[in-house]
Order: C-alpha cells, then structure tokens, then sequence
C-alpha cells in the first residue's frame, strides 16, 4: 500500500508537514515536525530509486485519474537521482536548522519559518516528480513564492531587496515558462509531457513550437541563474538566513536544470533542439561566460558568502556545458556535477553559516585567523573548496574529468583546456579565503570565535566527507548519472 | 470583420510587451513593477483562455483561473514585502536599491 503511494508521499508529506507547523505555532515543536518530514522523504527517494533502477519508469496517476486528463506522476532515473538529491540536502540541513534558525530569527517566526521551509521542499519535490506542464508552474510557484519569504526573513535589512528583486525576476521566470505552456497546450492540446512529446513529433516544426522552446529555455535560465540572467542569485544567496542559502544553493538551482533537461531531452527532443537550432552554440558560450565572468567577479567580493554566491553561478555554467555537448560523457558530466555541486556548495555554506554563528559576520576580512579558533570547521571549508576547484580526490575533479572527456569526444580539445583554466581562476579566490583564515593574524571579530555546537558541526562534516567519498567511490553517483545520460540521449531522436 | 484567435494573441502580445517595458523602463515605483507583473500574467491568461476556446477545450481556462490564484498569492508576498520595507525605512523609492552594492 504504502510502497504503491510512494511517489505521492513525497509531495504530500511536506505539505502537511507544513500545515502542522503552521498549527503548532511553537518554535520546537514546528523544528521536530519538520525534522521527522525531512527524514522521511530521503526514505521514499530511496525506495523510488530502487523501484526505478529494478522495474524501470513508474507512471503514477494522481486520484486514479489516468493520464493524459489527470495529473500524472512519472518517475524515472533522472528525476528518482533528483528526488534523492533534494531530500537528502533536506534531511542533512534540518538538524543544522535548529541552531542557526534560533540564532537568526525572531521567536515568534520558528514556527512560521519551518512552514515555509516545507513548503519549499514540496515544490522542489513536486516540480521533479510530476509528468504534467502546468503542474510543473504551479509547484515552481510554491517553491519560489516560499523562497521569497525565506529570503526575506534574513537579519540584514538588504535581505528584503534580495527578496523583491527576486520576486520580479521569478515571477517574470515563471511568466515566460508559463507562456511556453501554454503554446505547446494550443499547438497539442495536451498539457502531459509524455503526451506533449508524442503529438509534437507528427507537427512540423511551426514557428509556435519554437516560440514555445525560446520561452521554456528563457524562463527556466532564469531559475537556474543561466549566467547573463543570475543577477538575483548573488544578493538572495547573500543576505538570506545562512541555512536558507545552504538549502537553495544545494538544490534550487539543481531542480530548474533538470528541468531544462527534461524540456530539451524528453519533450523536444535532441534532433530539434540541438541539430536543427544553435542551442549548442549559445548554451556553450553563456556557459563558457559564466565559467569565466562569474569566477572572476567572484574574487573582487568582500564578502565571503557572496563570493561563493558567485561561485555558485561559475559551477553552474559547467553543468549547462554539460547539457551543451550533449553527449554521453558531458552530459554524465553534467548531471554528476548537479548532485557533487549540492554536496559541495552545501557544505560551503554550512560551514560559513557556523561562523556566522559564531561571530555574526562573513565580511572575508573578519574571518582573518578563523583557523585557529575554529579549526573543524574552517578545515571542512577548506576540502569543500578544494572540491570547487577540483582537486584530484574530491568530487569537483569527478565532474571536470568526464566534462573534459565529453570535450573531447566532440573534438573540442580546446574546451578541455579552458576547463581546466577557469578551474585555475576558482584556485585564486578559494586561495584567498584560505590565506585569510588560516595565515593572518586573529582579527578583532573573530578572537572570541569557538567551534560551533555538533548539531551544525556534525551536517557540515557529513557532506563534507560526502564531497570527499564520492570523490573516490564514483560508482554510485556517476554510475547513475551515466544511465540517465544514456536514457536521456536515447530518449527522442 | 470577425474578430479570431490572432486578435485575442495580438492583444495578449501587446499586453505582455507593455508588462515587459514596464519592468525595464520604470526606476523609481516598486508598486509599478508589482502591476507591471501583473499584467504579463494577465496576458498570459487571454492567451490561455483564446487557446482554450479555439481548441473547443475546458481545461484552458481552468488554468486561468489557477494562473490568476499564483499571480494573487504573487502580488500578495510583493506587497507585504513592500510594507515591511516601508515599516524599516520610511520610503519604497527604488533608489534605496543602491544599498545592495558591495
């Protein structure tokens, strides 16, 4: 019973999870609800995976109503590796919440904020699972509306420009991806993807269908922060609550790729897309642009969460390269780098909210000497960074090694070779921050700075050892992300 | 001269522009953006309900309506966001907005 209801739990848990907290109205009591939801979902994305890896694609239909008129839950390898890699950011950051949430926001919000933060998931959640456009819409509205509040909950008084300045743009996002839709609805008359996909191969390429594909691609690029449209995502990272920006840059950003992949791969197909339109050149140029421009903005920041805000933009251009070459390797590249940049920019953040923590400051000048007062996590800090730049053993090198493969495999020797420099360019602002912490002498703000307590120490260093396993044991992460690319490319041709 | 599906797009089209603008143009209203937004979802919507009548199909214009609800619930965080702004520092001009550099 409950393993046939699998895919619906996973957005319907939260969701009430939400509704609770919202009743409970106490801080505590809202967290415990929250912590038990979030350690239920990694259970149901398991259980998915396994079921998908063994049987192949479950088609769920949602109320018994079968697709195409009721909404159809589809799960396959690529949405079950999602749906794993989102749940189980969840699970690591709730115990991590506790502290960092008391330390941030006012009392009377706890409650509120853990409700919000439920709501969050669900969307994340739901836009991953789900096989129907507009259903996509709506819960991308639920997750970003709550993103809003979050954002907007940050201590500093910028965090609430942060919030507006996303708002506009999310909203505009969601317009245009929601204009997509509804011209792939008049040109099929059909809101499922599956279903979409099916119809669109007996319509000729008419200019409403590319019409359809400029406002998908626009409106998601400008959720995932594709780089000449990321201009929200430095000031949200920055300025909302520390374990907010841990969540969202783990998985946000990493759930509006997928569904670029979804769009371009399932739906229109790799013959439209990326044979008939100059998809390829425009994705590899702006990802090359953010791999270059993003990187190098990154190392004039001040402020150290910023930086990696930036950072965070680089990392993504390497996972649209993937999407652009669009083959076995680079697209494995691609999809290997969504799951080790969670991890990574996870643990990043983690480990800065810890010393926000503990001296209410991230400004890089103010970490000078962190090293020695907090050595745990600054250490953690480090190995995730080394993962950013992506050293040899970490999980950054995993992801660089199989885009450069994919480089190769289309002949562009050349790509490798600028791979491998922006990776040099991350060497001098990971640099920077190390010199900071560990060889400058102890600064006024950090000099009463101790570790912070285990339940933010403890999911730092989880992840942390996570960057650093799957650095070695790749089996199971680029194993995966192996069979999605093989599926992804073989999907419509 | 009947009026058909291209009449209600140009329409649509013409209000999404005047959205469009409205974002990019305007420097000084936050309350202008928030309607500016609006009205690109209110395209969006002619668009769907055209689509929905021409397909001689129902399941447009209930989405419509669920386009209207998300536009609402989006007006409704943008608002409060303003006023709590405007509770910390006495002005919504976009001018302020200089305070997010650096």
């Amino acid at each position: 019973m409950i393993a046939d209801n699998l895919p619906a739990l996973q957005v319907v848990l939260p969701l009430l999870g939400a509704v609770v907290c919202a009743m409970l109205r106490r801080g505590t009591l809202a967290w415990g609800v929250a912590l038990i939801v979030s350690l239920l979902m990694p259970l149901c994305a398991i259980g998915l995976l396994l079921e998908v890896l063994e049987n192949g694609t479950i088609s769920y239909a949602f109320g018994g109503w079968p697709p195409p008129i009721g909404i159809e839950y589809r799960v396959d390898i690529i949405n079950a590796f999602l749906l794993l890699l989102v749940s189980l950011i969840g699970a690591v950051i709730m115990p991590y919440a506790k502290s960092s949430v008391e330390a941030e926001i006012a009392p009377e919000n706890h409650a509120w904020f853990y409700a919000i933060y439920l709501l969050c998931l669900c969307g994340l959640l739901g836009i991953a699972i789900t096989g129907d456009a507009f259903n996509v819409f709506v819960f991308m509205e639920i997750s970003s509306l709550a993103t809003y509040a979050l954002i907007a909950m940050g201590r500093d008084r910028r965090a609430l420009l942060a919030a507006y300045q996303y708002l506009v743009v999310g909203t505009i996002g969601a317009t245009m991806y929601v204009i997509g839709v509804g011209f792939l609805y008049s040109m099929t008359g059909s809101l499922n993807l599956v279903d979409i996909a099916g119809r669109l191969a007996d319509i000729e390429n008419s200019r409403a269908v590319m019409a359809a594909l400029a406002f998908l691609t626009v409106g998601i690029s400008l959720k995932l922060a594709l780089f000449p449209l990321h201009v929200w995502l430095p000031n949200a990272y920055a300025y909302a609550p520390s374990m907010v920006t841990s969540f969202l840059a783990a998985t946000a950003t990493k759930v509006a790729v997928y569904l670029l992949l979804r769009y371009y791969f399932s739906v229109f197909g790799v013959a439209v897309v990326f044979e008939e339109l100059p998809v390829t050149e425009i994705l590899l140029f702006l990802s090359l642009a953010a791999m270059f421009g993003a990187s190098i903005i990154a190392i004039f920041q001040e402020d150290a969460k910023r930086m990696l805000a930036y950072s965070s933009v680089a990392q993504i251009g390497y996972i649209t390269l993937g999407i652009a070459l669009a083959n076995q390797s680079g697209l494995t590249g691609g999809i290997v780098h969504l799951f080790n940049h969670a991890l990574m920019k996870g643990a990043l953040f983690m480990a800065l909210g810890a010393v926000f923590y503990r001296i209410g400051t991230v400004k890089i000048d103010d970490l000078a000497g962190l090293g020695k007062k907090m050595p745990i996590t600054m250490g953690a800090f480090v190995l995730a960074g080394l993962s950013v730049i992506g050293v040899p053993g970490t999980v950054g090198f995993v992801s660089k090694w199989y885009l450069g493969l994919g480089a190769f495999e289309n002949g562009w020797w050349w790509l490798a070779f600028l791979i491998v420099i922006s990776s040099l360019i991350s060497v001098v602002y990971v640099g920077r921050i190390v010199e900071v912490v560990w060889f400058r002498p102890i600064s006024q703000a950090a000099r009463s700075a101790k570790e912070p307590p285990l339940g933010m120490l403890l999911p730092t260093l989880l992840l942390t050892a996570a960057t650093v396993y799957f650095g070695f044991d790749t089996t199971a992460s680029a194993g995966i992300a192996g069979r999605a690319a093989e599926l992804l490319l073989a999907g419509l041709r | 001269m009947e009026i058909g599906l291209s009449h209600y797009l140009t329409v649509a089209a013409i209000l999404f522009t005047l959205g469009v603008f409205g974002i990019f143009l305007n420097r000084k209203n936050v309350i202008v953006i928030l309607m500016s937004i609006e009205l690109m979802l209110l395209a969006v919507n002619i668009n769907m309900v055209a689509f929905s009548v021409h397909l001689g199909d129902m399941v447009g214009q209930v989405f419509a309506l669920l386009i209207l609800t998300v536009a609402a619930a989006e007006a409704a965080i943008g608002l409060a966001i303003v006023v709590v702004y405007y509770r910390n520092r006495g002005s919504i001009a976009v001018e302020d907005i200089n305070l997010m550099k650096g």
